[in-house]
């Protein structure tokens, strides 16, 4: 039992159920203590003691399904001569199978008898489903073989999109990355999106709350002082301090939806709307030649609903031309009046003109009303001057341009804003505190060998790096 | 020696219709004395298991509310320092008659910190939750109710607890409990609870009941109600969770429209009475709209 426990285990782990080998013990313990009466009590029994998050529920039960399948249960009472007359005539059929497509070919050779001395029927399946992938010109020998590559390519993940791709940009989205208008996010993209701010919001919050306990440091609170050290006979032990209020970091946000990045566009909304609630004021607008606001619309639609609205053309129109000049002045007119407590302004937008007037006074106007004000792009900065492209002319305008190609590259942006964002209304101890813990992040110890070797010769072009303005 | 069935019958008999996944699951952590982890979404009765399992075993219940910045003072244990301070009031004739023998300062400080362990004893200790149920005479179960409110560290804290059944005082040493209590966890999913804390308790995924087993529920908790009254509201309920509602209606809230429907002496279930009672299972503006609908359209 204990053997097909741990081969059973091995099965999960292979398809990616991270089981510790205390959790198999347990599972033994576990069938030993329980009756097991048929195979719904045991599965039950391993489910419990095997899997520790929902989400594997359907993987475990697939693979137990699969791995269990091989072992028939077989009534005892059952004509077991028959059974294997069945069973041999069974394999015969497969046999057959592989047998004429050995005649076809007129060779005979080694595999195919091995496979006579101890076949099973996974086996047979896997040989059977490789006649499908490569019908012709195969014999013995390479069937082998190719058995060989296709398991290793199983078992490699799916190889990454090139990041080199202009334009359109499109975003690494789990395996799906189509580019075409009127796709929503899939469950399995959204899973990608809620991981990668999972693991944002782990990385910001242990800064957060160091920062928050400093945040504390202000006049004595009287009032709660007493109370705390009442216990105490009024010895102040424990000092309280009142807290300082502070307000969440505001954040606007104005989005492309033309096609060319639409996909960024969408996937920079969803982000700033998980963080809203938790860390950010947002407001966000999205742009082509007309410019909307959808703060409301995002706080009280489903993301998937809102997106195929956009998509629809219902908010702005998307066959027109994008004109970023137009853009400008709408937002001027319309927004920029009432835009308090001085946000930090992102843009995201290949900054593509259509030869329209640039506007680019207004991006000073805003720029005087805004913390801070950074532009995400996904073109290279070698074409930031050639044709329509007036990067050049708005970047000069902005505190940062980043370029930006995937979604790790723009949550690290959008993390990086954050921790600026915070460390600019942080205490004096705490901005110190974060610019050593960024110091000690972005310093690596080889670099400090590389960068002799280095000195002198060229910088060296890194396709994945953001370059910085 | 019990078995699975027999924890399915006791718990009926406690009021608490459980499937055959749950009675394994409480049948092992029984038997092996490990925590069990339950997921689910709210209202399914994962809190009312510990209740129901408590009553039943005749464990007395110990219940632990987690909430953000829960730490060990609210938790395990913490010191009477009130106390302690009356007591060297109190016993201040003593300690000075006690001190007076001693020759210099020195020693009178060695005599009173021979008898520190006086002050840090078990006579001081207030016993938090944890401890308590550790400590407590009679096998407890211990309830850990909404784990996924607390911090990471609370959760760090509560290994040794979990997996050793002991409490580490640095003043009095590692304290063991007297009998290993039932230990029950619950989570709602709002955050990832470690993989370190996963491991060490069996896990337990509870959802919403089939048709049958709610009708069971119902009929269990409301007698009064007839069969068919029941079936049907637990038919349209299985309906309304199909609309991807904001808080689809869960189990709780079955119940509880069950027994408006029993107050209000409901025979049927007609667009009306659901329009008249949706306040109870629906939660949200959006959510009430879509029920009406459901309603005109299925019972119309």
């Amino acid at each position: 039992m204990e053997r097909i426990v741990t081969r059973f285990v091995a099965a999960l782990r292979e398809n990616g159920i991270r089981v510790s080998p205390g959790e198999s013990l347990d599972a033994v313990q576990a069938l030993a203590l329980a009756r097991m009466d048929g195979r719904k009590a045991s599965r039950l029994l391993l489910r419990l003691t095997l899997v520790k998050n929902v989400n594997d529920i359907p993987t475990f039960n697939a693979v137990f399904n699969h791995f269990f399948s091989r072992f028939q249960f077989v009534e005892p009472e059952a004509d077991l001569p028959a059974l294997l007359d069945t069973a041999i005539s069974d394999m015969e059929g497969e046999f057959n199978d592989l047998n004429e497509r050995k005649d076809d070919d007129h060779d005979a050779s080694g595999p195919l008898l091995k496979l006579d001395s101890e076949i099973r029927p996974e086996d047979l399946a896997e040989l059977k489903s490789l006649a499908e992938i490569d019908p012709d010109d195969s014999d013995g020998n390479e069937i082998v073989v190719q058995m060989k590559g296709y398991r290793g390519k199983a078992k490699t993940p799916p190889r990454p999109t090139r990041r080199y791709t202009q334009n359109p940009l499109t975003i690494e989205l789990g395996k799906s990355n189509s580019d075409a208008r009127g796709v929503t996010f899939s469950p399995e993209e959204q899973a990608v999106m809620q991981e990668v701010v999972s693991k944002m919001m782990l990385r910001l919050r242990k800064d957060m709350r160091r920062m928050k306990n400093n945040q504390n440091r202000g006049k004595l609170h009287v009032i709660k002082t007493i109370q705390k050290n009442y216990r105490h006979d009024m010895v102040p032990f424990q000092v309280a301090l009142r807290r300082k209020r502070r307000e969440k970091p505001r954040l606007v946000v104005l989005c492309d939806v033309s096609f060319s990045v639409s996909h960024a566009s969408r996937f920079m909304l969803l982000l700033l709307h998980t963080l809203h609630n938790q860390l950010l004021d947002v407001r966000s607008f999205i742009y082509n030649r007309d410019l909307a606001e959808i703060t409301e619309m995002l706080a009280n639609m489903p993301v998937n609903d809102l997106m195929e609205t956009i998509d629809r053309g219902d908010i702005v129109d998307l066959d027109e031309n994008s004109s970023f000049g137009q853009v400008f002045l709408k937002f001027k007119k319309k927004y920029l009046e009432n835009l308090r407590g001085r946000p930090a302004f992102i843009i995201l937008g290949d900054a593509r003109n259509n030869y329209d007037e640039a506007n680019d006074w207004v991006l000073d106007e805003i720029r005087e009303k805004s913390r801070y004000m950074l532009w995400l792009t996904p073109e290279e900065r070698e074409t930031w001057s050639r044709g329509d492209c007036l990067m050049d002319i708005y970047g000069s305008y902005c505190d940062k341009v980043e370029v930006v190609k995937t979604v790790d590259d723009l949550s690290l942006v959008v993390e990086d804003l954050l921790r600026d964002i915070y460390a600019d209304q942080a205490h004096p101890i705490d901005r110190k505190l974060l610019r050593e813990a960024k110091a000690a992040e972005t310093y690596a110890p080889e670099d400090y060998y590389r960068r002799g070797a280095n000195a002198g010769s060229e910088p060296v072009f890194d396709p994945e790096g953001r370059s910085h303005w | 020696m019990i078995t699975q069935q027999a924890v399915m019958d006791f718990l009926r008999a406690g009021g608490y219709i459980a499937d055959n996944a749950i009675a394994t699951a409480v049948f092992l952590a029984i038997r092996m004395e490990k925590p069990i982890l339950i997921e689910g979404p709210p209202g399914v009765g994962k809190t009312g298991l510990a209740k129901a399992l408590a009553a039943a075993l005749d464990f007395p219940l110990v219940r632990l509310q987690c909430y953000e910045g829960i730490d060990e003072g609210k938790a395990l244990y913490d010191w009477e320092y009130g106390k302690q301070l009356l007591y060297t009031q109190l016993l201040r004739t003593q300690l000075d008659n006690y001190l007076s023998v001693s020759a210099d300062l020195r020693e009178a400080v060695e005599r009173l910190s021979s008898e520190e362990s006086l002050f840090f004893s078990k006579n001081f200790l207030v016993q938090r939750p944890i401890l308590r149920s550790f400590l407590s005479e009679k096998r407890s179960l211990l309830l850990i109710d909404e784990i996924d409110r607390a911090d990471d560290e609370f959760e760090a804290l509560l290994l040794e607890c979990l997996s050793d059944f002991q409490v580490s005082i640095p003043e009095l040493g590692v304290i063991e409990a007297r009998r290993k209590p039932l230990v029950i966890l619950t989570s709602n999913g709002t955050r990832m609870i470690s993989d370190a804390l996963r491991r060490r308790c069996l896990y337990l995924y509870i959802g919403y009941p089939e048709l049958e087993r709610e009708v069971a529920i119902v009929r269990t908790r409301f007698p009064d109600l007839c069969e068919e009254l029941a079936r049907q509201m637990v038919e349209f309920l299985r309906q309304a969770r199909e609309l991807n509602l904001r808080k689809p209606p869960s189990v709780s809230e079955t119940l509880d429209w069950a027994q408006v429907l029993s107050i209000l002496k409901a025979t049927e279930l007609t667009p009306e009475v659901v329009v008249s009672t949706v306040g109870v299972i629906a939660k949200h503006q959006t959510d009430l709209q879509k029920v009406t609908e459901l309603a005109a359209r299925e019972l119309g």
